[in-house]
């Protein structure tokens, strides 16, 4: 607590000092969500001279994200949230750019989404075409037409047509809120790129839980507690190495997370692994695949020539955005139209088409987004509804079951909540455990660790290592390089909608070999 | 989906003034509401359907396919009061169905009334993106850019729902989810679309209202429009051709009549 106190005085002194240059600033910040407990902030002061990068750290829901709209003025402007403070500057002009790129526009083009802004700033017509252009091209966002529907920008141009709507606003400060959260590797790269592209001479605020690509490039970094209070302010290269430990138990995705991750766990150390079953008959797949197509329409979205997966099997499908990795998940769960060979458990899906029938009783999926999935009032009925769907137990064997499996998942105490109030983190792991509950077969998950903080991914892949042991076959769709290295006995490149590499993981399968430290049960 | 419904080709139609269409068909609503006559709805129908054809800017295929899900309004709409509707010259009757001559002609009149109707409608919605219209209206009949941008985003927003409710549809089957029969099996069904759309959709328009304020928005003001919305000579001509249309289908009506009744409605006798 002193500690923090310091710290706050010098950045208020600091703000004294250097008024003059001072972009942004805020002292002794006191904020509270009505009909909340707690303080969002209590007493907390920043101060961010022009022209510096700043990047704020901190755990989900520390309330970075409500300083930065308290900073650019959208609370108490926009979004009203009572607040006092004892002195804030804040700047003439700021553009946002946020997380989701299908909620910052309100236009179907992007002409049309960009005149938006230039008519709010009354921007004479004569002048908007070439304004349009200019700030595209400075976002590195070529078109051929400017008329040009928003839906068909891939998210990492979406995210880039935001910026460049906002370079219209001529701001002196940009508060970027997490921006590059929800997009793929190389949409994270082109995002940050056109950022370091636009920001000469202006203020950059930026809330971000993936950092790797804009570490070395901000000037100072502010690493908030879990309590919304300032825990250090500095230097990247400072704060990296006096406060590793607290980035890691903050589940942040600094650089060289992954690294620190292995080194401490000895599940992934060793680099060929058994099979699950002790003299498993590793000749019979658990599920293959010869000359598979999933249809969208009468256009086939993804094509699998051939492929098998066996018993304690863990997949890793990449490939880029678009690519058909979805719609390979969707086939195989038959959600979509399929034709060609489809053998699951050694028997073969019989008919074509649509008369195929969903294998839900074989394979559990785990959605991209949680909340889609969940059907019932509580967490536990939640995970008890997929038990009565097998049938054929007691109430109260259900009910043990679910319990225990609510255990593993590390959700017990939280039962009878609704799925809707449980955190980001906790949705995710609901939706595995209940996709995991009835211990099928296989196991397809599509993009699980996408937009978690590094605890949480970190916690589900290894619930899915847990599953794999026990036999289950994991396929997981990922954009995170380090997954495939790290966890996938094969790895399925995807491209231009079809499987075009099955390459072998960093632990490839075994099939022979004692297995008795594999043995580890999931639940039930 | 959306390419299905971009037309083809721009008629001289689609330049006219959306407000001013907007109006003029408005006022075309109220003369088909209005008709008594038999066979003037029945050339009403007609020559709105020939006008599809014509000036849609759609192929004619597409617009043919438009036209024939039509019946299924003459249907709905004349079933109805053909078979339940009062009227003394009973044709045939069996329980409660009642087919009266005086019955059977009304329900004519209602469909093809509701033929007519409709064919304004796609009219207006097949030469007007949506856009267009509220540029216009805000530039010539004042409509705060508040309501405007808002009907705009919702638009925008209406098709991400759609693709949600797709993928809960999937969800469901996933998990299995059967529900009953009946109004309650129906509840349940609601129930289960309805919390995660909502939920979804009302923090998605959240946001999108705090993104177009954070890009300095303020619902009402002064502004500059990308679209300049005036009225020009196609303006004058879609008005005379819809005049033209709707005086062809009168005199057609007194000229060649099918079926002769000047007023379907029921009087009664005494």
């Amino acid at each position: 607590m002193t500690m923090q106190h310091s710290a706050v005085h010098e950045t208020g002194q600091g703000a004294d000092q250097r008024s003059g240059q001072i972009a942004v600033s805020v002292t002794d910040l006191r904020l509270k969500f009505p009909g909340e407990k707690a303080f969002v902030f209590k007493d907390v002061s920043l101060s961010v001279p022009a022209g510096e990068k700043v990047l704020l750290l901190g755990p989900s829901g520390c309330g970075k994200s409500t300083l930065l709209q308290v900073l650019g003025g959208l609370i108490p402007a926009v979004i009203d949230v009572p607040l006092k403070y004892a002195d804030i500057r804040k700047p003439r002009s700021g553009g946002y750019v946020f997380q989701d790129p299908d909620t910052q526009f309100c236009m179907p083009y992007v002409d049309e989404e960009l005149a938006f802004v230039l008519e709010n700033r009354q921007v004479a017509r004569e002048d908007m075409v070439p304004r349009m252009q200019e700030a595209l091209g400075r976002v590195g966002l070529d078109l051929e037409e400017l008329h040009t529907p928003i839906e068909r920008l891939s998210l990492g141009m979406k995210q880039r047509l935001a910026l460049a709507s906002v370079l219209l606003l001529e701001p002196e400060v940009l508060l970027l809120d997490e921006p590059s959260a929800l997009l793929d590797p190389e949409g994270r790269q082109q995002i940050w790129e056109a950022v370091r592209g636009v920001s000469a001479g202006r203020t950059v605020l930026i809330v971000e839980h993936r950092i790797e690509e804009i570490v070395n490039w901000v000037d100072r970094i502010v690493l908030f507690a879990p309590d919304g209070s300032i825990l250090a302010d500095g230097k990247p290269a400072e704060i990296f190495t006096a406060y590793r430990r607290v980035l890691q138990e903050n589940g942040i995705w600094y650089p060289g997370v992954w690294e620190d991750y292995i080194r401490h766990r000895d599940t992934w150390n060793s680099g060929l692994l058994q099979s699950p079953q002790q003299g498993a008959d590793l000749a019979a797949p658990v599920l293959s695949l010869r000359g598979f197509v999933g249809l969208r329409g009468d256009a086939p979205a993804i094509m699998v020539e051939e492929a098998e997966v066996y018993a304690g099997d863990f997949v890793a499908v990449v490939g880029p955005n678009g690519a058909g990795k979805s719609s390979l998940l969707l086939s195989l769960m038959q959600l979509l139209p399929t034709a060609g060979s489809y053998v699951l458990e050694g028997r073969p899906l019989q008919g074509r088409g649509r008369k195929r029938t969903c294998p839900s009783d074989r394979i559990g999926f785990v959605f991209q987004n949680p909340e889609f999935q969940f059907v019932a009032q509580t967490v536990l009925e939640e995970t008890a509804f997929s038990l009565h769907m097998q049938g054929g137990m007691s109430r109260a064997e259900v009910e043990r079951k679910a319990e225990d499996c609510l255990k593993t998942f590390h959700l017990h105490g939280l039962e009878n909540r609704h799925p809707y109030q449980l955190s980001t983190g906790q949705k995710r792991r609901l939706s595995v455990a209940t996709a995991a509950v009835r211990r099928q077969a296989v196991l397809l998950l599509d993009e699980p660790t996408f937009g978690q903080d590094a605890r949480n991914a970190f916690a589900i892949l290894e619930y899915c290592e847990a599953l794999r042991r026990s036999g289950t076959a994991i396929i997981m769709v990922t954009h995170e390089r380090e997954i495939a290295e790290l966890a996938a006995t094969q790895v399925w490149e995807i491209q231009g909608g079809s499987l075009t590499a099955i390459k072998p993981g960093r632990r490839r399968l075994e099939g022979d070999g004692a297995a008795s430290d594999a043995q580890e049960e999931v639940s039930g | 989906m959306n390419r299905f419904l971009t037309p083809s080709r721009h008629t001289w139609l689609h330049r006219a003034n959306p407000s001013l269409k907007l109006a003029v068909l408005i006022m075309l609503f109220i003369v088909t509401i209005q008709t008594r006559s038999i066979d003037f709805a029945v050339y009403q129908a007609a020559v709105y359907i020939a006008l599809l054809f014509l000036l849609s800017g759609y192929p004619a295929w597409k617009v043919a396919l438009l036209v024939l899900s039509f019946s299924l309004v003459f249907v709905s709409s004349s079933l109805t009061m053909i078979l339940f509707g009062k009227g003394d010259h009973v044709w045939w009757q069996w329980g409660l169905f009642r087919v009266s001559e005086e019955s059977f002609y009304r329900g004519l009149h209602l469909g093809f009334r509701a033929i007519a109707f409709a064919a304004e409608g796609l009219l207006f919605v097949m030469t007007t993106p949506s856009v267009k219209l509220f540029y216009s209206l805000m530039q010539n009949f004042r409509l705060p850019p508040k309501f405007a941008y808002s009907f705009m985003a919702s638009i925008r927003l209406l098709s991400i729902v759609w693709e949600e409710f797709l993928i809960r549809r999937q969800a469901l089957r996933i998990r299995g989810v059967r529900t009953g029969r009946g109004p309650r099996g129906l509840l349940e069904h609601v129930r289960l679309y309805a919390v995660p759309l909502l939920s979804q959709s009302i923090r998605r328009a959240h946001r999108v209202a705090v993104a177009m304020e954070a890009k300095q928005f303020s619902g009402s003001g002064r502004r500059t429009y990308y679209y300049p919305s005036a009225f020009s000579w196609y303006d004058g001509l879609a008005v005379l051709m819809f005049v033209i249309a709707l005086a062809a289908a009168y005199y057609a009506a007194a000229a060649l009549p099918w079926f002769g009744i000047e007023d379907v409605r029921y009087h009664g006798q005494g």
